[in-house]
C-alpha cells in the first residue's frame, strides 16, 4: 500500500468496503462451487450435444442437430413411459404420503419425531439395495405372491409382477415416497390449528374444514413434494433396469446406454438437455397454475 | 476349516455377493469379458487390429544392466478376479493384504503392489484412460487386464509397452496353446492371458423337471423356450455371437461380420423381447434359484464358482463363446519391468493353480490342472477350468469388429433392450 493511497481514503472507508463486500465473498465458495461443479460441466455437456464424432476418433464441436433430432425423435416409447410412470408414482406417492402427513402432524403427538424418524429410516439403506431387495419382494416365488399362490390360492400359479411396468411404478413409488411425505409434513405442521377450530365455529363440517382450510393451507406441501418427487423418477433408471424389462425402459435408462454402451456421448448429451428443459417447462406451467403467491405461504 | 472357507457354499459365495451389491459392476465385469477366442484361425483382411509395425519387439538391443524392480506396482484388475482369504473372500472385495499371490509377489520381489479393483466393464475403463494414451502421458496404472478386442485395439494403436521376453520365461513356457497365435499379436509381444471364459446355455436341472421343460441342447431349444422365462446377456457380443452362431452364421475373426446379418439376430430375437425376454448380467443365477428364469445365455466361470446344486453350464450343438481377459502394460507405465514379473509370476502353474482355485475361470497356463490337483482334488478334470478337446473345437471367438460393425451392434442391442 503506498502512502498516497492512504492519505486519499479517509479513515474507516477500508472497512466499510470491506463491510459492502462481504456479502459477496460469504458468497464465493458457494458461487465457485457451483460454477465449477454445475454451470462448467452443463457447458460441457451442451458443447458436447453439438458435437459428432467418437470415442475413438474424438468429438468435436460441429454446432450439428443431429442427436437433438435423435433425441426427440428416436426414443418416443421411454419419453412415453418416463412420463407415465412418473406421473403415476407420483401420484401413487401422493395419496400414500399425504394422510401419513397428516396423521403424523395432527396425531403424532409425543411420537412424531419418532413417525418422523421411521419415514427416513429406509434412507439409511443404500438405494440400490432397497430396489434389489424389491426384486426379492416381487419375485414369482417371494413372500407376496408365493403367499397369494400357494396358501390362499387366489391368483394363477403363473402370475408375475417382477419386469412389468408395476413392479417398475412400485419400486419408484416406494423409493421415492419420503420426498412426498417430509413437504407435506412442514406444510401441514405450520397450520394453526385455531384456524380449523374457526372452522368448526363457522359450522364447517370435517370435509369442509379440510377442502376449504387444510388442504390449500398444505399447497405449498403439495407443490414441493410434487416436484421433488417427480423430477427424481423422470430421470431414475435404476427401478426400470432392476424391475423392468426391455419393454419398460425410461428416459434415463437410454441416457446410461448411450453413455455407456455405445460411448455416443453427443446423443446422451442431448438427451440430458432435452430432459432438463422438458422438467423445467413442466415446473413452470405447474407454478403458474399453482399459483405463485400460494406458495410463499 | 475355520480360516479354509467352504467352497460351493450355495448361501453365499464372493460372486453372489457381489451380485447383490454391485448389480452395475460385476455384471459388467463378466459381461464385459466378451472374446477371445484361441483359434488360431488367421487373419482375415478385416476387422482385427494388428499391431503397428513400427513398435519396438521386446528385444533389448543395448546391453542394458540387469533392472531393479520398482514400486509400487500399479495393477487394476476386474473385481473378484484374483485368489482372496479371509474376509474379503465372502465379500468378494479385495482389501490389502486379502490376496496370497498378491503378498507372495511382494516378499518374493521386494516391492509394493497397489491392486485395485478398478475395471467393471471394458468401455468404461477404456473411456477413463484413453485421453491419457492419445496424450501419451502415463496412464497410472502399470497393469492392466482388458478383454481381447480392447486389447487388439490399445496394441494397434501403439498403445502398449512390449513385453521383454528375457523377463517372462514363466510366461513364455507356459501359456497354453490354444492362446497362442492370435492374430492381433501372434507373438504375445504385447500381451499375456489372465483368465479366459465361456459364454453357453446354462439352466438348473431341478428347475426344469419341475417345469416339465425339456433341457434345452442347443440354441435353437434355447430360444423355443416360453420367452418370459429366458434371459440373455446385457454384454452385446455374448448374446449377439451366440445368435449368429444360432442362425447358422459365422462368428469368427476368419470372416467379416456382415452388417446384414447382425440385423438378422436382432429381427430373430425381437419376437422373443416382445414375448417377455430380459436381458441379464450374471443375475440370472439369482433368477434360477427364484425358478424366474428356467434357461439363459450364461458365463461359465459364474456356473463353476457361484452354482448352487443342479445349476448346468450346457455348450451348445451350434457351438460356444470364448473370450479372454489379457494382462497388457499400457504405454508410458512407470513400473514395466515389475509388471512383467508380475506377469512371470501368476505364470508359475503354482500360483496359477492358486488363483484358479479361487476365480473358477478357464485357466490359460499350462501345467495348473496338476498343481489345483493338490489344492482342490477333483478340480484338475472341471471342464469349464480346464476344457477337453471337443469344447476347444467349437470355440467361436466374437470379438473384433469393424468400427461400422461395433457401432451396428450397438443401436441393434440397444434397440433390443430399450436403453
Amino acid at each position: 500500500m503506498t502512502t498516497a493511497s492512504v492519505a486519499a481514503t479517509p479513515p474507516g472507508a477500508w472497512r466499510r468496503r470491506l463491510f459492502a463486500l462481504g456479502p459477496y465473498l460469504l458468497l464465493a465458495p458457494g458461487l465457485l462451487w457451483l460454477v465449477y461443479f454445475f454451470i462448467w460441466p452443463a457447458v460441457q455437456m451442451f458443447l458436447m450435444s453439438i458435437s459428432s464424432g467418437t470415442l475413438d476418433t474424438g468429438f468435436r464441436v460441429t454446432g450439428t442437430l443431429k442427436p437433438y433430432t435423435d433425441a426427440l425423435t428416436k426414443f418416443s416409447t421411454q419419453w412415453g413411459n418416463s412420463l407415465l410412470y412418473g406421473a403415476i408414482s407420483t401420484s401413487l406417492d401422493f395419496l400414500i404420503g399425504f394422510p401419513v402427513a397428516y396423521t403424523i402432524a395432527f396425531r403424532g403427538g409425543r411420537y412424531k419425531n419418532l413417525l418422523l424418524f421411521l419415514v427416513i429410516a429406509p434412507f439409511f439403506t443404500s438405494f440400490l439395495i432397497r430396489t434389489i431387495s424389491w426384486q426379492i419382494l416381487l419375485g414369482d416365488e417371494g413372500p407376496v405372491l408365493a403367499f397369494l399362490k400357494h396358501t390362499i390360492g387366489v391368483i394363477p400359479v403363473d402370475f408375475s409382477i417382477l419386469y412389468s411396468p408395476v413392479a417398475v411404478i412400485a419400486g419408484l413409488t416406494y423409493n421415492f415416497l419420503p420426498f412426498m411425505i417430509l413437504p407435506l409434513y412442514v406444510a401441514l405442521e405450520k397450520i394453526d390449528i385455531r384456524t380449523l377450530e374457526a372452522a368448526g365455529d363457522l359450522y364447517a363440517n370435517a370435509w369442509q374444514t379440510f377442502r376449504r382450510v387444510t388442504f390449500p393451507l398444505a399447497l405449498p406441501g403439495v407443490f414441493a413434494g410434487t416436484i421433488l418427487t417427480f423430477i427424481p423418477t423422470m430421470g431414475d433408471y435404476v427401478n426400470a433396469e432392476l424391475l423392468g424389462s426391455p419393454k419398460t425402459r425410461m428416459i434415463g435408462n437410454v441416457i446410461q446406454g448411450r453413455f455407456l454402451q455405445s460411448t455416443d456421448y453427443p446423443t446422451a448429451s442431448a438427451l440430458s438437455f432435452v430432459l432438463m428443459a422438458g422438467i423445467l417447462i413442466a415446473v413452470l406451467i405447474y407454478a403458474r397454475a399453482l399459483g405463485t403467491e400460494q406458495l410463499t405461504g | 476349516m475355520a480360516t479354509e472357507p467352504q467352497r460351493f457354499n450355495p448361501d453365499l459365495t464372493r460372486r453372489r455377493f457381489l451380485q447383490g451389491t454391485a448389480f452395475a459392476g460385476v455384471a459388467a465385469f463378466l459381461a464385459a469379458c466378451t472374446s477371445g477366442a484361441p483359434e488360431s484361425n488367421p487373419p482375415a483382411s478385416i476387422s482385427i487390429p494388428t499391431p503397428p509395425p513400427a513398435t519396438p519387439t521386446p528385444a533389448p538391443a543395448s546391453p542394458t544392466p540387469v533392472p531393479s524392480p520398482t514400486g509400487p506396482l500399479k495393477f487394476a484388475n476386474w473385481p473378484a478376479y484374483i485368489d482372496l482369504t479371509g474376509k474379503a473372500y465372502d465379500t468378494g472385495e479385495y482389501t490389502k493384504g486379502s490376496s496370497p499371490t498378491i503378498e507372495q509377489f511382494k516378499k518374493a520381489i521386494g516391492v509394493d503392489v497397489d491392486y485395485v479393483e478398478a475395471i467393471e466393464d471394458n468401455k468404461t475403463f477404456y473411456a477413463k484412460i484413453q485421453p491419457q494414451l492419445q496424450a501419451g502421458t502415463p496412464t497410472g496404472w502399470d497393469l492392466i487386464v482388458i478383454t481381447d478386442w480392447l486389447a487388439a485395439k490399445v496394441i494397434s494403436k501403439g498403445w502398449a509397452e512390449a513385453i521383454d521376453h528375457g523377463n517372462v520365461p514363466n510366461a513364455v513356457n507356459n501359456l497354453q496353446d490354444s492362446l497362442k497365435n492370435q492374430v492381433w499379436d501372434k507373438n504375445n509381444d504385447f500381451h499375456f492371458p489372465w483368465q479366459s471364459g465361456m459364454t453357453g446355455i446354462g439352466f438348473n436341472t431341478k428347475v426344469l423337471a419341475s417345469a416339465k421343460i425339456a433341457e434345452p441342447k442347443s440354441l435353437k431349444d434355447l430360444y423355443a423356450i416360453q420367452s418370459s422365462k429366458v434371459s440373455f446377456l446385457t454384454e452385446s457380443r455374448d448374446t449377439f455371437g451366440l445368435g449368429l452362431l444360432k442362425l447358422g452364421k459365422s462368428a469368427d475373426p476368419s470372416s467379416p461380420t456382415i452388417l446384414d446379418d447382425l440385423q438378422a439376430v436382432h429381427d430373430d430375437i425381437k419376437p422373443l423381447v416382445e414375448k417377455g425376454l430380459i436381458f441379464a448380467d450374471n443375475s440370472y443365477l439369482k433368477n434360477f434359484a427364484a425358478k424366474k428364469t428356467w434357461a439363459a445365455m450364461v458365463w461359465s466361470g459364474d456356473l463353476a464358482s457361484s452354482g448352487t446344486e443342479g445349476d448346468t453350464f450346457k455348450v451348445p450343438e451350434e457351438g460356444v463363446m470364448i473370450w479372454t481377459d489379457n494382462m497388457v502394460i499400457p504405454k508410458g507405465a512407470v513400473n514395466k519391468y515389475t509388471a512383467e514379473l508380475m506377469i512371470n509370476f501368476v505364470y508359475d502353474p503354482k500360483i496359477a493353480a492358486q488363483i484358479e482355485d479361487y476365480v473358477y475361470y478357464v485357466c490359460p497356463v499350462k501345467g495348473a490342472d496338476v498343481e489345483i490337483k493338490k489344492l482342490d482334488p477333483g478340480a484338475e478334470s472341471n471342464p469349464l477350468i480346464f476344457p477337453t478337446a471337443d469344447i476347444v473345437a467349437k470355440y467361436h471367438n466374437f470379438q473384433f469388429l469393424t468400427d461400422d460393425a461395433e457401432a451396428k451392434l450397438d443401436e441393434l442391442y440397444l434397440d433390443l433392450t430399450g436403453g
